[in-house]
């Protein structure tokens, strides 16, 4: 049987020390971000034309795409298309295997998770090395990313201390942040040495100038891409922003909403391949085309990957990044996915708090756009949780005020009779973690039927 | 004000005398006030889960209810529920009269704030609140500047309404997190529901307040559960009770 996103997250959240740890963990990096965008006086005329560029782009990208390949193409960066992940991982593969190239060092990319392209190139014979430090730890523990920022915020210090004690040889016990960090650092250096391509993302691509924004912290695209004669970079197509002012605008609110730096450490824009190497950029459609043909589903592509709405997101930090069907959690994985999980469930891992469209630097209307799923879900009867069983007999019972005054009636009737463990028995989810409020002896109908309509407040 | 009182089924059958103070709170502040029959629900339970077409019939008897009484203004005791209803009714096939009623809903602390503020002076009140400034008020309706926002502190109106009582000292937790309720949300997901509302009810605890003041009902029922679950010393009070007390 599907499991739900609720049963999914009961061994994380039930470890109440644990949840506290991660839930504190995100919000540090919330009051940064905070910090941050009110640090800037124009922030939410920021949010707002960054919205707007994101739109203009979502509604252009036709043009734009063949604006930015073909300026790309003429500055020397060789334009593959892929409409699928497979074939995404197979444009991938040939460029390696053509060249005889063994050993692929990574920066972090989310579209790489998408396509699942490590296994598929390991399965070829070609080694690939992570080297954003949180991606490298769960390669190294083989674990897939909790969050897309901040991949390893599941784990604690003390754990990767034993990781990198078993994998690099780090002192036993040892879980201090630099030393572990010098450790990953020095293996690291000799995989960059040795490697014959290097892999990276795309923060923004500019269509005016056929060049692309590559953003870390750690500096390690920038080694990557500029040891080895051969640079694979690899974006979704929603990634085109139209001129390098739009680019600029992004670069400002990426890192203020993912972490509550000012900038990125490295900002890197590859306009060109130096002598002698080659830059090859692959463009993935991979059902985007598809999902943005959807008026109310398309806005999800405006995302710039900070993961503001993840680390605010109340259901998220208590339920861990784990919890999720979908490789991206949290509201955006549930945007771009909620019409689509194991149980049908994940689109109501979410109060629609709201917090998430207002923190989001490019207005995405992340909560809007997962109720816009139960909606869709709900129209083909494919709810969770026997939605589909009771709902319609709540609509019969709403829906006429005699039926719902009956049906309340005994309701008060069967709470005010019942003793405590029944009721905590029948009432369900509800009673676990609270009681059900004392039953009143009467409705406020009954009430005002008394009172004559007038009321004792004169 | 000619004014039409909407009571969500919650308030209705659950928490009647919220409905009954706001009555009052509404009399004693001299506006005229009907309370017309046949409402039952803003179709919010059903929305909430995507069952649009299933909450169609009763919102359409909520408007038939609201239409049968002309009236200056609508108001609600329930901020999510006054969001609710009027997405819904502008959502849903319904006839041109009820779509006029958008207009016309308010929320209880927003009808005092912004359409019929209180003139008169207000008996004192001596104890410390915490504010409760539930989701769907603050950043759906704008009852507050949730803390997301860049934007300049202030603009509570629910602290504004608040601060008319004498001696009434108000403070409010340290986030403007979700309480966990989410309607459904609290029954299908109750384990990280209910960690959501115990940790809500710490943040209220932590401000030393003797009493949580809010104005979603729904939510309120959620942490009232909690707090009498866990025997806090707090009371969970609707923003009626307390002008109720100091008109």
């Amino acid at each position: 049987m599907a499991i739900t996103h609720a049963k999914n997250a009961a061994s994380f959240v039930n470890n109440e020390a644990r949840v506290n740890w991660h839930s504190a963990a995100l919000l540090a990096l919330r009051d940064k971000r905070d910090l941050q965008a009110k640090s800037v006086d124009e922030w939410e005329r920021m949010r707002e034309a960054a919205s707007q560029m994101k739109l203009h782009v979502l509604s252009h990208l036709p043009a734009l795409l063949e604006e930015f390949s073909a300026r790309c193409e003429s500055n020397g960066i060789i334009v593959h298309w892929a409409r699928t992940a497979m074939e995404h991982n197979a444009i991938v593969a040939d460029i390696l295997q053509q060249r005889g190239r063994k050993k692929l060092v990574k920066s972090k990319s989310m579209l790489t998770e998408e396509c699942h392209l490590v296994p598929y190139l390991e399965e070829r014979g070609i080694e690939c090395i992570e080297t954003d430090l949180g991606e490298r730890i769960l390669q190294l523990r083989g674990d897939p990313p909790s969050h897309i920022v901040v991949p390893a915020i599941h784990l604690k210090k003390e754990e990767i201390g034993e990781l990198f004690h078993e994998r690099l040889g780090t002192e036993d016990g040892a879980s201090d942040p630099t030393y572990l960090t010098q450790a990953a650092r020095e293996s690291l250096r000799d995989d960059f040495l040795t490697a014959d391509a290097a892999m990276t993302g795309v923060n923004m691509a500019i269509a005016s100038e056929g060049a692309f924004v590559v953003c870390t912290n750690e500096g390690n695209a920038d080694m990557g891409a500029h040891l080895p004669d051969l640079h694979i970079a690899v974006m979704g197509m929603e990634k085109i922003v139209p001129d390098t002012a739009s680019a600029a605008l992004l670069m400002r609110m990426l890192a203020r909403s993912a972490v509550g730096q000012p900038s990125t450490s490295y900002n890197s824009i590859f306009a060109a391949p130096r002598p002698g190497t080659e830059i090859h950029l692959v463009i993935v459609d991979n059902g985007r085309s598809r999902r943005m043909s959807d008026r109310r589903h398309a806005e999800i592509y405006k995302c710039i990957r900070c993961g503001a709405c993840i680390n605010t997101c109340p259901v998220y930090r208590r339920s861990g990044g784990h919890s999720y069907d979908y490789f991206i959690p949290g509201p955006i994985g549930l945007a771009i996915s909620g019409d689509n999980s194991e149980a049908n469930s994940e689109a109501w891992a979410c109060t629609l708090c709201g917090s998430c469209s207002a923190i989001c630097p490019v207005k995405v209307p992340l909560y809007q756009t997962i109720a816009y799923h139960r909606e869709q879900l709900a129209h083909h009867k494919h709810l969770p949780y026997g939605k589909n069983t009771y709902m319609p007999l709540v609509g019969m019972v709403m829906k006429s005020p005699r039926r719902m005054a009956l049906a309340m009636w005994l309701a008060r009737l069967g709470m005010r009779l019942s003793p405590k463990p029944l009721l905590h028995r029948l009432g369900g989810g509800w009673t676990k973690s609270r009681d059900l409020p004392p039953p009143p002896r009467e409705s406020f109908e009954a009430w005002y039927r008394k009172h004559g309509g007038v009321s004792d407040g004169h | 004000m000619k004014l039409s009182l909407f009571v969500p089924c919650l308030v209705n059958h659950l928490f009647p005398h919220i409905a009954i103070d706001t009555l009052q709170v509404l009399e004693k502040l001299g506006h005229q006030v009907s309370y017309p029959r046949g409402q039952t629900c803003c179709g919010q339970m059903m929305t909430n889960s995507g069952c649009i077409e299933i909450a169609e019939p009763a919102v359409a008897a909520l408007c038939e209810a609201l239409l049968r009484e002309p009236c200056d203004a609508i108001v609600a005791p329930a901020a999510s529920c006054v969001f609710a209803a009027k997405e819904n009714i502008e959502r849903m096939n319904l006839p041109g009269e009820a779509k006029a009623l958008v207009d016309k809903f308010y929320e209880l602390t927003e009808f005092l704030h912004d359409v019929a503020p209180i003139q008169r002076e207000l008996k004192p009140i001596r104890r410390v609140v915490s504010m409760q400034m539930s989701c769907h008020g603050l950043r759906m309706l704008g009852l507050g500047t949730s803390s997301e926002l860049a934007l300049p502190p202030g603009g509570n109106k629910l602290h504004a309404i608040l601060s008319r009582i004498p001696e009434l000292t108000i403070t409010q937790p340290a986030r403007d997190e979700c309480c966990g309720f989410g309607g459904t949300f609290a029954v299908d997901e109750s384990d990280i529901s209910g960690k959501m509302a115990r940790d809500k009810i710490e943040q209220h605890v932590a401000t030393g307040a003797d009493a949580i003041v809010g104005y979603d009902p729904s939510c309120m029922m959620s942490l009232g559960g909690v707090v009498s679950r866990n025997h806090v010393q707090l009371e969970v009070l609707h923003l009626c009770a307390l002008l109720n007390q100091a008109l």
